[in-house]
């Protein structure tokens, strides 16, 4: 027994190497490009995409042999204060109020979108995001799982994932003991940064106490997993002050990870023009702050799973990764395969058999759209054979590392080298490089490479090439470091 | 209430035609030919056939959910699938949809039209379908010159009144799902296809229709079987891992 665990252990560590870091290397590396939480990106959406094509996508994902299990997400733009740094689409109120009116319609939208589903597909993960999902309160929050509860058919098995992110400055613990009766089992909780000067800079202050208190609450009511979302890059930051966060956070020892990388794009978001850019790190302390958060997590036992994420060895996520089943949606990392994902709410993106969808970005448009007893549908993209067979590859590499070239050929019946030959040219520079190792049956991202395994995706997207199509909104992607 | 014409009727073919692998020509048989041998054994080759009229447009492509005859409609033609999927269906007094069957390439479409003046069952193409087209009336006529050919038209009748009453007994989901099964596979080896890998055109609620089952229940016995290892669904696409097990399963449905 002793021996098939060690050489499991060994396996991991050499299937999936601990990322290296190399100051010189990430810095030339550093550019712009897409997170691939989908590909295509979203950028490439298009407006023709209707509800009428939303419909269709529902319909012809019922009736496979076996449909996929469902995914449902449900966005709450509401936040009770801004924080600088934020590039997400959120809206700022003290006003509560809006929030049961923001629910009634989100349940009417959970309703519109039940319709389009077999009953038999059962849902195995559900995720509030936000915004602050818990803007709402625990009642609202009831009302509105209890709707999905009654339009969908909820998995009764124990893996599935139900998830809350927090922002630990305005909930209770009782809060906490309503979200474990609601069935949520998954916490997320906003920390970035404990410093007192950088919370200032980014106008969230948010004590060591109060989120230990409600990482305890969530424990004690027996949520499955807790995670922690930290940001480098953030105004005032230090080594010193970085380094304490990491500490305290590494204490209290929560499952998973994410340590995001700020991107300060104040043309595009407008929050971030509060932030003083003669405040940012330079670009050495940046990568000297990403340098310190993974040698931290690593000593303390975390493994890395890509992107920004971390997660003890026991988790299930570092458990998918080793048994090659991990996946990668709008939701981040996930370990259930190839769910249908449903994204409900302002903004929200859905993943719908062989497309996407996106919701309005802006309130209006989906308070009118529902009003009118419409699927609040924006814009969307039908994937064709390219599109799958690329998001294939990218899939492998961001969630395995590695891209497996004689599955590739089987699945989708392509000669890989032929198929790819530009691809596996833009290679070249990367390989070079030592972030990535190709042969005939595998490429393979280095430890070298770990950290830029979006430079590697890079090479496979047929997209970045090419300008969006004119109705299409240009494309804007953060660094990828 | 008619939306579209149906277009297995309508003469003469449209010119749509497109050229494709395995196509006949002038000369020679489409690959997928069900009368080619026969034809030619007896020594009728396509240039004689076309000589005596008999035949034989090429017609479509049909795209998914177009329909090529409709229940009524005035029966001409029988035609042979070339290549995609046909599913056939009437509607019951409640409006209810049943599936009679699906066509795969190499199969002729609207037999069952022989004994009456008109369709007797609606087709539909489940994907891009393209048909071979003969005019019933000469083919007959030809039969009478052809002994062989007329074997070959009773064969196919024979085959096709078969495949409506195999699952007319009382059988279980597992023994339907895997008579479907090991029929599909056969059918697809039979015209030189690969016989343990294809992929499913038809819904899992036609499916469903087709063997008298719930679509829960079609589904419920594809994850069994693929959990018992008998087959790999991957989406629509199918991989049969146990063609034994299945047969054994089948056999009292199939009349083995």
């Amino acid at each position: 027994m002793a021996k098939g665990t060690h050489r499991d252990a060994y396996w991991v560590m050499s299937a999936f190497p601990s990322p290296s870091f190399d100051p010189e290397l990430l810095r030339r590396y550093d550019r712009p490009g897409p997170r691939y939480t989908s590909y295509p990106a979203a950028p490439r959406f298009r407006t023709d995409f209707s509800e009428a094509d939303l419909r269709e996508h529902a319909g012809r994902s019922n009736a496979d042999p076996i449909p996929r299990q469902l995914s449902l997400y449900m966005h709450i733009p509401y936040c009770l204060s801004p924080c600088f740094y934020c590039g997400c689409n959120r809206i700022i109120t003290r006003d509560r109020a809006k929030g049961s009116r923001y629910v009634e319609r989100l349940i009417r939208e959970v309703e519109a979108m039940g319709k389009l589903f077999d009953r038999d597909r059962d849902v195995i993960q559900l995720h509030l995001g936000g915004g602050t999902p818990n803007f709402l309160g625990v009642d609202e929050l009831r009302e509105l799982i209890e709707s999905a509860g009654r339009h969908f058919h909820f998995s009764l098995a124990p893996n599935r994932d139900f998830s809350i992110e927090i922002d630990p400055r305005f909930v209770t613990p009782e809060d906490i003991a309503g979200y474990a009766q609601l069935g949520l089992n998954r916490a997320s909780l906003g920390v970035q940064d404990f410093d007192p000067e950088v919370q200032k800079a980014v106008n969230r202050i948010q004590s060591v106490e109060q989120t230990l208190q409600v990482i305890e609450a969530c424990r004690a009511n027996g949520l499955r997993s807790v995670n922690v979302d930290l940001i480098y890059g953030l105004p005032k930051q230090t080594l010193e002050g970085f380094a304490r966060t990491l500490d305290t956070v590494i204490e209290a020892h929560p499952d998973r990870l994410a340590v995001y990388g700020y991107a300060h794009l104040p043309e595009l978001f407008k929050p971030q023009q509060r932030i003083n850019p003669d405040e940012l790190p330079a670009p050495d302390t940046r990568l000297r702050l990403l340098q310190l958060a993974i040698e931290k997590l690593s000593a303390a036992g975390y493994h890395y799973i890509g992107m920004d994420h971390f997660a003890l060895p026991g988790d299930e996520l570092a458990q998918a990764q080793k048994a090659g089943t991990l996946h990668r949606n709008f939701m981040g990392y996930t370990t259930h395969a190839d769910s249908d994902l449903i994204a409900m709410g302002m903004s929200a993106i859905s993943h719908i058999g062989d497309s996407f969808s996106q919701n309005p970005r802006d309130l209006a448009g989906w308070e009118i759209a529902l009003d009118h007893g419409r699927l609040p549908v924006w814009r969307g993209l039908h994937l064709d054979t390219d599109d799958l067979l690329r998001a294939d590859v990218i899939q492998q590499l961001m969630c395995q590392g590695t891209i497996d070239i004689a599955a590739i050929e089987r699945r989708h019946g392509i000669d890989f080298q032929d198929y790819f030959s530009d691809s596996l040219a833009r290679l070249h520079g990367p390989i070079d490089d030592g972030l990535v190792e190709a042969d005939r049956l595998r490429i393979t991202a280095t430890s070298r490479g770990r950290l830029l395994l979006r430079i590697i995706a890079m090479c496979f997207d047929r997209y970045l090439d090419q300008t969006p199509p004119p109705d299409a909104v240009k494309p804007r992607f953060s660094r990828v470091i | 209430m008619r939306a579209l014409p149906s277009r297995l009727s309508r003469i003469p073919a449209a010119g749509s035609d497109e050229p494709m692998p395995g196509d006949g020509d002038e000369y020679n048989f489409c690959n997928t030919c069900t009368f080619s041998r026969t034809c030619l054994q007896s020594g009728y080759d396509k240039g004689r056939l076309r000589d005596l009229h008999v035949l034989i447009d090429h017609v479509g492509p049909f795209r998914e959910g177009e329909h090529l005859f409709r229940e009524g409609d005035p029966f001409t033609a029988i035609a042979a699938v070339r290549a995609g999927v046909v599913k056939t269906y009437v509607n019951d007094a409640d409006g209810r949809e049943q599936v009679q069957g699906f066509f795969l390439p190499g199969e002729i479409v609207g037999l069952s039209a022989i004994s009456h003046d008109r369709y007797p069952c609606n087709a539909v193409a489940l994907d891009t379908v393209h048909l071979c087209r003969f005019s019933f009336p000469d083919i007959a006529d030809l039969a009478t010159r052809i002994p062989s050919l007329q074997q070959q038209l009773f064969r196919l009748l024979s085959q096709d009144i078969g495949k409506a009453t195999l699952l007319a007994g009382n059988y279980s989901a597992d023994e339907r799902m895997a008579a479907f099964l090991v029929s599909l596979s056969r059918r697809y080896a039979m015209r030189g296809g690969t016989s343990d890998r294809f992929h499913l055109v038809m819904t899992r609620t036609d499916i469903a229709n087709y063997l008298r089952l719930a679509s829960e229940t079609v589904s419920r016995v594809f994850r069994r079987f693929q959990d018992e290892g008998l087959i790999q669904v991957d989406r629509r696409d199918l991989k049969l891992l146990n063609l034994p097990r299945l047969e054994s399963l089948a056999r009292s449905v199939l009349r083995e």
